[in-house]
């Protein structure tokens, strides 16, 4: 790896990328990883001898080639004030810019943090969030229509994506897994209006976007399973999540974008029909050990199915003859098109700089330009 | 249908009230609180934990059940006492030093509760000595350790060297569970059963009180 030395290549990187997500010939694979955690900066030699404080600083520096993603705010407006409740010996409880009392580490050390309670548990605690910080029309929730045109033009020759945020992810964020779990149960109408709420201020962007602009793909977020499966009741996500997904994708498909891709975790089977139904056709970052290997999931889907990410990071943890022998088990998916491999989440620090340089080495071997 | 089984089914599909009101109902009729707990209550929680294991539920409806079942416990407490019932064994459960994440360790005590084992829930961020402490002070057989993280899961085995340093390795069975951990990690670090799922935990710690 020499820094800041982009892999050779043929293409255009917005050529690239949609060749290699439509299964057309390509040059080599779109070189991208999905960042780091917080204590790699600190923590890896190779980053602090070379100033990397961030991911913006690796990616330069490693010459990804990232995706662009545009969007506007489809969330809270505003947000709550995050205020500290206690500090304890070791970690601090506060309340977040979503309202919910948490408990994380004092040091800042990464870790998901304990969730107490959410500011809404029932349909009047809603309905004054939602009043105070669910605006439809809200200046944050239009497009920049000077960046998204420098961004998105159509002269561009990398690939720029629009984000459609969360239908169900964010909600579980906003009332955490019980509190989503119970609310599903006890006020299933209050849950839907919220899902209802988040897909209304998403489907009004993407009427004013995308007439105006050629995406390449779409983004989105949801992070709602778990190892053993769905943080939501399949019953709700069935009857109200999917109908929404189902609602952007239509609006999607007229304006041409067919490549949507969503980031979750965990182990995404049960719902991967519903999304694959409704136009999401790429899992993003593909986390393997909660799940499959890529190879048995894209024999179950074939081309319906693409894949970013997908490296398991156990195997990148556990050394160079490892990394060897999966880079090589994801090799004819690669070479099939519609797999973009990186590591399955942001690199832990428990792999080692040089394990991760052996990795960037040998992908660029394996799956650069021959 | 008798009483017991439709609490049982109550439970599973997380009637929590309706759970309540048959407890108390069956209470009334002088069926003993052992008897409710053991057959109306904890099949509820036994089925629901199987058909988790089978995939054929997920993590909310485990959580409705337990919600349900502990309206239902609440009740009995104050008689399983004066029936002087005692659990199937004790158990100390954490998440281990450094982690936050408390989901999967949440609904491996839901599942042991379940299976009448009581638990010591002794939180996130644990410190190998709390753990210590915990198992000296109430003779727990079981200690459960959860990791999340890749880099806390070094923790559980920090977790392990501090029991085995105290010389009471020997006295408890030492479980293991989180996304990232696997079987050939908890031999690598010396734990003595890893489960995939809350459900296979609260059966392996059964069939490893029963050997105790």
């Amino acid at each position: 790896m020499k820094p800041g030395k982009p892999w050779k290549g043929t293409m255009t990187r917005r050529e690239r990328f949609n060749a290699q997500m439509h299964y057309l010939p390509f040059d080599r694979t779109v070189n991208m990883e999905f960042g780091y955690w917080d204590e790699n900066y600190t923590q890896w030699d190779i980053f602090t001898e070379n100033g990397i404080k961030n991911e913006n600083d690796a990616n330069k520096f490693f010459a990804f080639e990232p995706p662009k993603v545009l969007g506007v705010n489809l969330w809270l407006a505003p947000g709550f004030e995050s205020k500290i409740v206690e500090v304890k010996e070791n970690t601090v409880i506060k309340t977040n810019w979503e309202g919910i009392l948490l408990e994380e580490p004092k040091d800042g050390h990464s870790s998901i943090p304990k969730y107490i309670r959410s500011s809404i548990e029932t349909p009047d605690d809603w309905k004054k969030v939602k009043e105070e910080h669910f605006p439809r029309f809200d200046k944050s929730r239009e497009p920049d229509y000077a960046y998204f045109d420098k961004t998105a033009s159509d002269e561009r020759d990398y690939p720029v994506g629009i984000d459609i945020g969360s239908m169900i992810g964010k909600i579980r964020d906003l009332l955490t897994v019980e509190g989503l779990t119970y609310a599903v149960y006890d006020y299933p109408e209050m849950v839907e209006d919220m899902v209802e709420t988040v897909c209304t201020f998403t489907e009004d962007m993407l009427d004013k976007v995308l007439p105006k602009y050629h995406f390449d793909f779409a983004s989105g977020w949801e992070d709602i399973c778990c190892k053993n499966g769905p943080l939501v009741s399949m019953d709700f996500f069935k009857s109200v999540v999917y109908p929404c997904y189902k609602r952007i994708g239509d609006k999607l498909h007229k304006h041409g974008v067919d490549i949507w891709y969503m980031d979750c975790d965990g182990d995404v089977r049960p719902l991967l029909p519903y999304f694959l139904d409704a136009g999401i056709n790429c899992l993003f970052p593909y986390e393997v050990n909660s799940c499959l290997h890529p190879a048995d999931l894209c024999r179950e889907y074939g081309r319906d199915l693409r894949i970013m990410g997908g490296v398991d990071k156990i195997q990148m943890i556990a050394g160079k003859a490892e990394i060897k022998k999966y880079l090589e088990s994801i090799e004819p998916l690669v070479a099939r098109g519609g797999f973009i491999p990186f590591c399955d989440h942001r690199c832990p620090p428990d792999v080692t700089p040089e394990n991760y340089l052996y990795y960037l080495d040998l992908k660029e071997k394996m799956f650069g330009l021959k | 249908m008798s009483i017991l089984t439709e609490i049982s089914e109550l439970v599973q599909k997380g009637r929590a009230k309706e759970v309540q009101a048959l407890v108390q109902q069956a209470l009334d009729e002088k069926i003993s609180a052992k008897e409710i707990l053991n057959n109306g209550l904890c099949p509820g929680m036994t089925a629901i934990g199987e058909k988790f294991k089978n995939n054929e539920v997920y993590v909310p409806e485990v959580l409705i059940a337990s919600r349900a079942m502990t309206k239902g416990t609440d009740i009995l407490k104050p008689y399983l006492v004066s029936e002087g019932v005692e659990p199937a064994g004790k158990a100390v459960i954490c998440t281990v030093k450094g982690d936050m994440h408390d989901i999967g360790k949440n609904l491996v005590k839901m599942m042991f509760e379940g299976s009448g084992i009581e638990c010591i829930d002794l939180g996130t961020d644990v410190d190998p000595q709390k753990i210590v402490e915990a198992v000296k002070e109430t003779g727990a057989k079981i200690v459960c350790l959860s990791a999340l993280l890749t880099t806390t899961m070094i923790n559980q085995k920090s977790a392990i060297e501090a029991l085995c340093e105290a010389g009471i390795r020997d006295d408890v069975v030492v479980m293991i569970g989180g996304a990232p951990v696997s079987e050939d990690y908890a031999g690598e670090i010396g734990a003595d059963i890893y489960t995939n799922d809350a459900a296979s935990a609260a059966a392996a710690a059964l069939a490893a009180l029963k050997n105790i």
